[in-house]
């Protein structure tokens, strides 16, 4: 029992840090904070899409899909934006399960490739198309999130704090679905999937079919993340969904590691703190792609097991032997329900 | 309606200009454990490919209780009742012992993402456990059930790849050379386990390219060579027919 | 209508030549070594950079600016092939990562010394070839042209003619017979490596003055040798010469009558189509990946 205790009041802990936490910071400290959010959701539905072992690059496409759909709903059709906010992520879906026909029939490098050309060809059709995406300048003033009173807590969403506590929810809810999704039977299957895609086809499992589904799951939580970004920012084009942000979230996903839930998580935040703290504060912001691409380099050479793995390697030095034991018949936690762990 | 158990009807099999598997025909029967023999090159694992829908044949069918399941790909084969296992020993060697077993048993417990998510599944599950640990304890491999199935031995591997076919409750078993690199002691625990399989009510076919191991296992023995069936009977029938004896000593002079 | 054909087939012409070097270099990289390279394009970018800083600031011959191009861009392959190709060589998906963070780098850089702006090289000749009224071509393309048969020839007597040669080909097929032969994998990979590269970067520097030269004049350039040596044949020298042919008549016919956005749309769903159909290529045959 004390474990339970002490992992609830680590739980505990951390919301009252999240919650806190704006009010330790100036204003633009706190839009970071708004984006970095945002960008965890990002980098955690990337990781979803990685389990069955293909990489995208037209990932961040996908998020731009659901922050132009959300957009164009609330400005031209008039939707209200929370239901236009789910109304964009569910376009993503559809746009993956679109794109999974041509695309699974790829794997590997055809499919990085293939993935990076219909990502392509998405930005293009957004260039192209003025109405009703904009043409190159995209889509500007769009709604805002209306204000909303809760009674202890009235929300200005033009404020990046009340803007942060929404995205939170949000995002949180998200992470929480993706990762029940991960310790289930769904979960393993996806890993089987990667390992051994014969030997699950042999167990009966369509592996095309789970390819498209963790797509399709990833995509969709990708596009939540364009459309919370879309109604935060007011402004997106074809170009604030470009290959340096496909590489910002790869770097993120890979200097964290993606063995583990927390891993690419661990990767953005770390390395957003470190772009504000130290890039921001001595002025080199414009060497961010510079270093982006210096840390992708050496995490490939040096860390190719990312971030997660020296956090691994801390907690395996500090528990005991008995921990391990522990840990070990907890593995299983998947089909365990009886004694289920959370996160 | 030939009213047969697993029906394997006039296969062909073309690479380009080479027939691999010309004109096949052979019946198993249910409950039997069938040996499908010959000398390097004559065909049995694109046969057994075909059976199992690794392979789409150029024509013939494969016919389960009547239904056919070649053409299909490998999952609707095996949701049909044929699983196979694969030569070596592949297993989901980064994933548990528990969880490799786990997979196999997908089709019964198939997964839902909804119900996942909002824990509806805690009896499928429960099943899926059960299911897993009896196959675990069958093969004798419960002890192990929290190793990483890499690190198991290469004989624990092997018994590992027929639990996870197991879990999936088949009808038949399709074993890929399931003796290849074993010791002589190995041999006889696996032959063994083979004979508890088929006592459990499960079909077993596989695919051997030592003659003598199979001998004192197998039911029946279908003997290919050059793409085609050489001879059908009985372990003392195929061990004294002369087109075997031919095919497997002087193999050398039909060598072109 | 028949001149404006003729035009656009010269305009074709222009556009198949210095692609086919970018995609050459691209299939010889992946062939010899198994990795793609990402930051190709800003190779290409890299050469254009050199004629600017030689060529239009520091006056030099154009000639010299180009050579100095190629042997620069190549020399910068041969670090790339040492400090991020080498230790990568057992994973391929790992050297691709690498090569996106080191176009991030090289980007920075050239934001870093000549800044986001567009920058102006002038011409090296005003001089036209003029067919007709309606048909001509300006003679820096016609260099260009000519740059790149001259450069492809030499590269294929040097495939066909060498020992090296040799060796780079084998080794595209099976490292192995390549070792046995005395030249190591690391010589190959070097030899590919700065061939690959300095292709790259002499067709950013004989395009220099015809193009608007910019830090992220990369990424179209990559994006165009992507369909090029997919519809080629990601293991195939010819294919890729005869799909870069192929794709500029296309590409530059439906930018002449559509729109250039419209032509990019058809380029990259003619290589899904052909990803979808052949993932081999539609003229190659191996398939390292």
């Amino acid at each position: 029992m004390p474990r339970a205790v002490s992992h609830i009041a680590g739980w505990l802990g951390l919301a009252v840090l999240l919650i806190a936490l704006p009010h330790a910071l100036s204003f633009s400290q706190q839009e970071v904070l708004v984006f970095l959010t945002i960008n965890v959701l990002l980098v955690a539905s990337y990781r979803l899409l990685t389990l069955t072992g293909e990489w995208s690059l037209g990932h961040v496409v996908i998020m731009g899909v659901g922050a132009y759909a959300s957009a164009l709903y609330s400005k031209q059709l008039g939707i209200y934006v929370p239901v236009s906010i789910i109304l964009g992520a569910l376009t993503a879906v559809l746009v993956a399960m679109v794109l999974s026909y041509p695309l699974f029939r790829m794997k590997g490098f055809y499919f990085l490739i293939g993935s990076f050309a219909a990502g392509e060809i998405i930005r293009l059709l957004w260039k192209r198309f003025r109405d009703p995406f904009g043409g190159p300048k995209g889509i500007k003033k769009i709604n805002p999130m209306p204000d909303l009173d809760i009674g202890v807590y009235s929300f200005d969403f033009f404020e990046p704090v009340s803007y942060y506590y929404f995205a939170l929810a949000v995002v949180t809810l998200s992470l929480w679905v993706m990762w029940r999704i991960e310790r289930s039977p769904v979960g393993l299957t996806f890993h089987a999937v990667h390992w051994q895609d014969k030997l699950a086809q042999s167990a009966g499992v369509d592996v095309r079919a789970y390819r498209t589904r963790a797509f399709m799951i990833a995509s969709g939580f990708a596009g939540l993340s364009g459309a919370l970004l879309a109604h935060y920012i007011g402004t997106i084009n074809p170009n604030s969904f470009d290959v340096e942000l496909m590489v910002f979230v790869l770097t993120w996903a890979i200097v964290g590691g993606t063995a583990t839930f927390y891993g690419p998580i661990l990767g953005c935040v770390v390395l957003s703190i470190l772009n504000e703290v130290v890039l921001r504060e001595l002025g080199f912001e414009q060497m961010r792609p510079f270093i982006y691409g210096l840390l992708l380099i050496c995490s490939v050479l040096f860390l190719p097991n990312g971030l997660e793995s020296v956090v691994q390697h801390i907690m395996r030095r500090r528990t005991n032997v008995q921990a391990a034991k522990a840990s070990r018949a907890g593995d299983s936690a998947r089909y365990n329900v009886e004694e289920r762990t959370e996160p | 309606m030939s009213g047969h158990f697993l029906h394997i009807d006039k296969l062909v099999m073309r690479f380009g200009g080479l027939t691999a598997v010309d004109n096949l025909s052979f019946v198993v029967e249910q409950g039997a454990i069938h040996g499908l023999i010959g000398p390097n090159g004559a065909g049995k694992t694109t046969t057994f490919n075909m059976i199992s829908g690794f392979y789409r044949p150029t024509s013939g069918t494969v016919r389960l209780r009547d239904g056919v399941i070649s053409g299909l790909p490998m999952h609707e084969v095996a949701r049909r009742g044929v699983v196979r296992t694969f030569q070596h020993s592949t297993l989901f060697a980064e994933l548990s012992v528990l969880d490799n077993v786990l997979v196999g048993t997908h089709m019964n417990f198939r997964p839902g993402i909804a119900a996942a998510i909002f824990g509806l599944d805690a009896e499928d599950r429960r099943g899926a456990r059960a299911r897993a640990e009896e196959a675990l304890e069958f093969f004798g491999l419960l002890d192990f059930t929290g190793e990483l199935a890499g690190e198991l031995s290469h004989g624990h591997q092997r018994a590992l790849g027929m639990a996870v076919a197991m879990a999936a409750q088949p009808d038949v078993i399709l074993l890929d050379e399931p003796f290849t690199g074993m010791n002589p002691e190995e041999t006889k625990r696996m032959m063994e386990l083979m004979f508890k399989l088929r006592d459990s009510g499960i079909t077993i076919l596989l695919v051997e390219h030592d003659m003598h191991a199979i001998m004192g296992l197998c039911d029946r023995i279908t003997v290919m060579s050059f793409g085609k069936l050489l001879a059908e009977g009985g372990p003392q029938e195929i061990r004294t027919h002369p087109d075997v004896i031919e095919a497997y000593l002087g193999g050398g002079r039909h060598v072109a | 209508m028949v001149e404006l054909l003729a035009q656009t087939c010269l305009n074709a012409l222009y556009a198949a030549s210095y692609m086919s070097l970018v995609a050459v270099g691209l299939v010889l990289i992946f062939g010899v070594m198994g990795v793609i390279n990402f930051a190709h394009g800003e190779l290409f970018m890299l050469g254009a950079y050199a004629v600017v800083a030689l060529y239009a600031d520091l006056q030099l011959p154009f000639l010299f600016a180009v050579s100095a191009g190629l042997v620069f861009v190549g020399v910068v392959g041969l670090g790339m092939e040492r400090a991020l190709f080498r230790p990568l060589r057992n994973n391929p998906l790992g050297g691709l990562v690498a090569s996106i963070g080191f176009l991030m780098i090289l980007q920075a850089l050239a934001v870093m010394g000549f800044g986001v702006r567009m920058e102006h090289v002038p011409p090296v000749t005003q001089e036209v070839i003029t067919f007709s009224e309606k048909v001509h071509l300006a003679m820096p393309r016609l260099f260009v042209i000519i740059a790149a048969v001259i450069l492809l020839t030499a590269l294929w007597a040097f495939l066909t003619k060498t020992r090296f040669g040799w060796a780079l080909r084998a080794s595209a097929q099976d490292p192995e017979a390549a070792a046995l032969q005395g030249i190591s994998i690391n010589q190959t990979s070097r030899i590919a490596m700065f061939i690959g590269a300095g292709l790259a970067g002499v067709a950013g520097a004989l395009t220099a003055p015809l193009v608007s030269v910019n830090p992220h004049m990369g990424h179209s350039v990559i994006v165009t040798a992507f369909i090029v040596i997919i519809v080629g044949g990601v293991g195939s020298l010819e294919g890729a010469v005869v799909a870069a042919v192929a794709y500029s008549l296309v590409h530059t016919f439906v930018t002449t009558f559509y729109d250039g956005v419209i032509a990019d749309i058809v380029g990259l769903s003619l290589m899904l189509l052909v990803l979808i159909v052949k993932p081999t290529g539609l003229f190659g045959t191996a398939d390292r990946a």
